[in-house]
């Protein structure tokens, strides 16, 4: 291809970001604007006895108040589990949450102006540990009231194929495990931050730091009960979200209802610990997992039995109940397969998606447990993986369709890079080497919202300065997703990408999107850019072949012109412009993208289900010191099937950063509590690796081109940091022999295992 | 509302501090006194900040003694061939404090006076409402220990650990005059009052001459940078065999165990810093695990001191 696509192309918005040019929601400023500071709960689990604004109402410098009786109509990301109001409303049910709002002329009076509210609490008893939360109690102690038998679980989501309870049960190679997880968060770099404004039209503009537009959109209009076609959604620049700004926010339903009470543009903007509070990070999860193969190290069944920490609201806790399940029938074929997964509600912060969303934990788990077995049957753990790999255009137990798979690419290419075979069991104790495999979707087949329209819709318009404006409501939350469409325009119309501007995510303007979330932009709304960009050459090229008398099918679009073989047409592309809008002036075409129907017919055989999965292999290398436990991770090499690489330095990036964010949560991270309370609310006590704590990493891109990918794209966002745990927990094993079960792998748990062991 | 104050003299600093009686704060470099004042921890109405002082930011060496402005900053102290060279433990020690870029505005004196940490005390003003305060705050109670009396927070200095165990003086000045004091004098074993210094009082430099012929320096962490220590262990011998171990992180004020390498048993080491830490469970770090580390530590740092050759040694 002569185009762009497939060449290492800079970002198009990065010299404006690296420069501050780029404008993020908190750079956004308006006259008479106003500021909201929030009063939060101090108690994880109360009821609001009584709650007085008096005082605060006439602070100087106060204009609008609101509180949980303001704004008390439900929502939530999935329309199955609308459980949290944008205030709390007679309750509180973790220490943070919203309880009223003061908007005012300067942040500081708004901050003082919450200090003067005056609030009373009846303690309700805690709920703390999701094993709290699986016994009965009364109810008027449960978190919600919809939750059933007395209980606060918010889910169970199970699934069961062939029983593979009973082929455990009676297998020859068994290995069990129990793990535990600790909760780790998004940590992205711009905090949360929304600006709203009710226009003299009466219409209101959100400008906000969101994957979902679309979503957010939506849910404006159900809490503050105004047709959606008075409510306009903007995402400019944003800092970062890993699936962190992927819900609709109580912080947006407040600030837009005071833009509409007070008539005054009204932004506010997060501290890092109220990020930290508003969290939707990874659940915190225990499991009990086994597995079994037959002599040959063919698995035969696996089941695991999961309970996560959903903290108080749903979110997309649902999805996330059967993604720590379903996203294991792969990349490795089991014919018998089960889990169930239990999500609890508990009086702390709300969990959510998170980059490799539900399956990261568990992934993590099926990986030590196929490394125990590879140990047990004297099988290297490279050849036990690849002797049960899924092959391509196959399904799996669960119907799963599998259509592209590159990962025995994946598995070689790591084994050779990283000396594998020479190294692996042979490095001098306190050194070792760690393998472990993943798959993830590329985008959800089933949407969230049940309807008839597409995914996603693209227009590309023409006009006569030559420019192609891409419309799309697709959101560049920093992976770069503006430039793989200009990218895919360039491509089919043989243009430079100078020619190629994009108008994005702006309800008002781009047609629906429905975000940047189970990595989904670059298939689902790469198609329709492709379709849509397709679509536009054809017109140029009909009109083209009218004039010239040529067939259509003759025309070439390369190097900015249109040409024939022989020449018989070689036209610039303003000229072939000026051909294509003679007598109808500007124009657009459309692209949309509608996954193929997939999956079986039994309940939640939707869950997981998507057009193409990506596969991925990873090898890490350790340092472990045997008398302190420290883990020093010094090298991974990772091998990602993303298809097809539109651009081979994103995908870089996002595998970069898939080894970055892994290593955090295998050695460091963790949201950690004392009784409800986070304990280290801050980017100095959450420790994020460093630059210096950070590996070498040897990235390969393997490319299996995907049939129905743009190009033969998949994923590459959120797949690769899947293998990146285990490949850590199993060098570790390979170091000094201990299997760590238990995340983040600290110093002190790995001292403790190394003590037991002696 | 705070008053911001940039004296250019020392006599200038002073005579702002007496002015405000209680009501202020020394700036050094700021970057933690900047996260308490966030915090609502430090409300101080007035800022006195010490940066365009003159003299007080020197690096300098005579006759073998090294001075060292307490308003250098860490990184200048650490790029210092004369502390590379003749002080290497110091270059360590401040180079394992925060990261490049705190280091280029933290100074030594800040970090020598840096307020003891506790988890949970070092919280906004939100998080300490939730939990009930603690008696360091406006609370009654240890939240750690749910006793009445005592503050367990941790002295956190590494640069302390370095210069009590390069046997480090103090300059101080205030309105009664100037005094030459130990480093290790300036500390107190309460979390609270961890400093042994009456208001107004400056800390205008750092003397010391002792040219240790072994040395060993470590510094518990998660992270290889940024992380307050958990644990951090300093140890000197010089020309007449007397070993200076200093330990800090773990306690509410450095512990100093100065002892003949004839006399000092690695066993007796652990002893002395047992008996003299006062670890509570209020870090990042478990405490079961900070106190295995002890042991740890000194065992490392004993290979290193204990050893007949002479050669200038250091840890990793």
């Amino acid at each position: 291809m002569k185009g762009p696509i497939g060449r290492r192309t800079p970002f198009i918005d990065a010299i404006d970001k690296a420069t501050g040019q780029a404008m993020y929601t908190d750079d956004y400023k308006f006259p008479n604007m106003l500021f909201v500071r929030f009063l939060r709960s101090t108690k994880s689990h109360a009821k609001i006895k009584s709650l007085d604004i008096t005082e605060a109402e006439s602070y100087p410098g106060v204009v609008a108040i609101a509180t949980g009786e303001d704004l008390p109509i439900s929502f939530g990301v999935l329309p199955t589990s609308p459980d949290e109001t944008a205030m709390a409303v007679k309750k509180v049910r973790y220490q943070g949450e919203i309880v009223a709002a003061v908007a005012a002329e300067t942040i500081e009076s708004a901050q003082l102006g919450v200090e003067k509210i005056k609030i009373e609490y009846e303690s309700i008893t805690e709920f703390i540990t999701p094993q709290d939360s699986l016994h009965k109690c009364e109810p008027d102690e449960q978190i919600h009231p919809h939750t059933k038998n007395n209980k606060n679980i918010h889910k169970i989501a199970e699934l069961r194929f062939n029983e593979p309870e009973k082929e455990i049960k009676s297998a020859s190679h068994i290995q069990t495990g129990k793990f535990k997880f600790a909760g780790v968060t998004h940590a992205f770099t711009e905090p949360h931050s929304t600006l709203a404004i009710w226009n003299r039209d009466e219409t209101l503009t959100v400008i906000s730091a969101t994957q979902v537009p679309h979503y957010l959109h939506i849910n404006l209009s159900k809490v503050l009960e105004l047709p959606l076609h008075k409510i306009q959604v903007k995402k400019p620049s944003l800092g970062g979200g890993f699936g962190g700004k992927s819900d609709p926010f109580p912080h947006e339903m407040i600030t837009s209802f005071l833009a509409i009470k007070t008539k005054r543009p009204v932004k506010c903007t997060f501290s890092r610990e109220e990020v930290f509070i508003t969290h939707h990070g990874r659940h915190p999860t225990e499991m009990s997992m086994s597995i079994s193969c037959d002599d040959d190290g063919k698995l035969t069944a696996l089941d695991t039995d999961i309970i996560i920490d959903g903290g108080a609201y749903g979110s997309f806790g649902v999805v996330t109940s059967y993604y720590n399940g379903v996203l294991l029938q792969g990349p490795y074929k089991i014919d018998k397969f089960g889990f169930r997964t239990q999500r609890a509600y508990t009086n702390k912060h709300q969990c959510g998606a998170m980059r490799g969303h539900g399956a990261v934990n568990p992934r993590y788990a099926v990986e030590t447990l196929l490394d125990m077995m590879a140990y047990d049957l004297k099988i290297d753990p490279c050849e036990l993986r690849e002797r049960n790999f899924l092959p391509e255009n196959s399904f799996t137990v669960g119907e799963f369709r599998i259509t592209s798979n590159g990962i025995r690419d994946c598995i070689n290419t790591v084994r050779e890079k990283s000396d594998w075979d020479k190294k692996y069991g042979k490095l001098p104790f306190g050194s070792g080497l760690g393998v472990a495999c993943g798959f993830f979707i590329s985008g959800s087949a089933l949407p969230i919202l049940w309807n008839r329209y597409p995914q996603t819709v693209v227009h590309a318009k023409l006009d006569f300065d030559g420019r192609v404006v891409i419309f799309s409501g697709a959101s560049d939350i920093g992976q770069g997703s503006d430039t793989m469409l200009v990218q895919i325009a360039a491509e089919e119309l043989g243009i430079p990408m100078e020619y190629v501007q994009v108008e994005v995510a702006d309800t008002k303007i781009t047609p629906v999107d429905l975000g940047s979330y189970s990595s989904r932009v670059t298939f689902m709304v790469g198609n329709a850019t492709k379709t849509a960009t397709s679509n536009l050459r054809n017109e140029i090229a009909i009109a083209i072949a009218k004039e010239k008398n040529v067939s259509v099918n003759d025309l070439y679009f390369e190097d900015c012109r249109v040409i024939t073989k022989n020449k018989s047409v070689d036209l610039s592309w303003m000229e072939a412009v000026e051909i294509a809008m003679a007598g109808r002036g500007a124009f657009l075409e459309s692209g949309f993208y509608i996954s193929p129907k997939l999956g079986g017919k039994f309940k939640g055989a939707g869950a997981g289900l998507s057009p193409a999965y990506s596969f991925g292999a990873f090898i890490s290398e350790v340092n472990v010191h045997p008398k302190t436990g420290e883990v020093n991770v010094v090298k991974v090499w990772g091998a990602h099937d993303c298809g097809k690489a539109l651009n081979p330095l994103s995908v870089e990036g996002q595998i970069e950063g898939s080894i970055h964010m892994g290593l955090g949560q295998a050695v460091s991270e963790e949201m950690w509590y004392k009784n409800g309370q986070q304990m280290n609310a801050n980017f100095l006590d959450y420790r994020i690796p460093y630059s210096v704590d950070t590996p070498d990493m040897d990235i390969t891109i393997i490319e299996s081109n995907d049939p129905e990918g743009p190009y033969g794209a998949k994923e590459a966002g959120e797949g690769p940091i899947h293998p990146v745990l285990p490949s850590i927990g199993n060098a570790v094993y390979d170091a000094v022999g201990v299997r760590m079960m238990e995340l983040p792998i600290t110093p002190d748990k790995v001292l403790k295992k190394l003590k037991e062991k002696v | 509302m705070g008053y911001y104050h940039t004296p250019s003299s020392i006599e200038d600093a002073l005579s702002i501090a007496d002015k405000y009686n209680d009501n202020y704060t020394f700036f050094a470099g700021g970057t933690d006194i900047q996260i308490y004042r966030k915090q609502k921890l430090d409300l101080n109405e007035h800022i006195i900040d010490l940066s365009l002082i003159n003299n007080i930011n020197t690096i300098s060496m005579k006759n073998g003694t090294l001075s060292l402005g307490a308003m250098a900053t860490l990184d200048e102290i650490f790029v210092s061939k004369k502390i590379q060279n003749n002080f290497p433990l110091i270059a360590k020690s401040v180079n394992s404090v925060a990261t490049p870029v705190l280091r280029k505005t933290a100074t030594i004196g800040g970090n020598l006076l840096v307020k003891n940490r506790c988890t949970f005390y070092n919280q906004s003003k939100g998080w300490r409402d939730s939990i009930g305060s603690c008696l360091r705050d406006v609370g009654d109670i240890c939240q750690v220990t749910g006793g009445k009396d005592d503050c367990y927070a941790r002295n956190v200095s590494d640069a302390a650990t370095a210069l009590i165990a390069l046997n480090a003086k103090a300059v101080l000045t205030s309105l009664n005059g100037v005094e030459h004091r130990l480093v290790k004098d300036l500390y107190l074993p309460c979390g609270i009052k961890s400093h042994n210094l009456s208001k107004g009082t400056i800390l205008t430099q750092i003397h010391l001459s002792l040219s240790p012929v072994k040395w060993w320096y470590k510094k518990l962490r998660l992270r290889k940078t940024l992380d307050f220590t958990s644990l951090t262990v300093a140890a000197t011998v010089n020309k007449t065999g007397i070993v200076r171990v200093c330990l800090n992180g773990a306690s509410m004020s450095p512990i100093l165990i100065k002892e003949s390498l004839d006399l000092l048993t690695l066993e007796l080491l652990i002893k002395q810093a047992r008996k003299h830490c006062k670890a509570v469970d209020n870090d990042l770090m478990p405490l079961k695990y900070r106190k295995q580390m002890i042991n740890v530590f000194l065992e490392e740092c004993w290979e290193t001191i204990s050893q007949k050759d002479t050669r200038t040694q250091s840890s990793k």
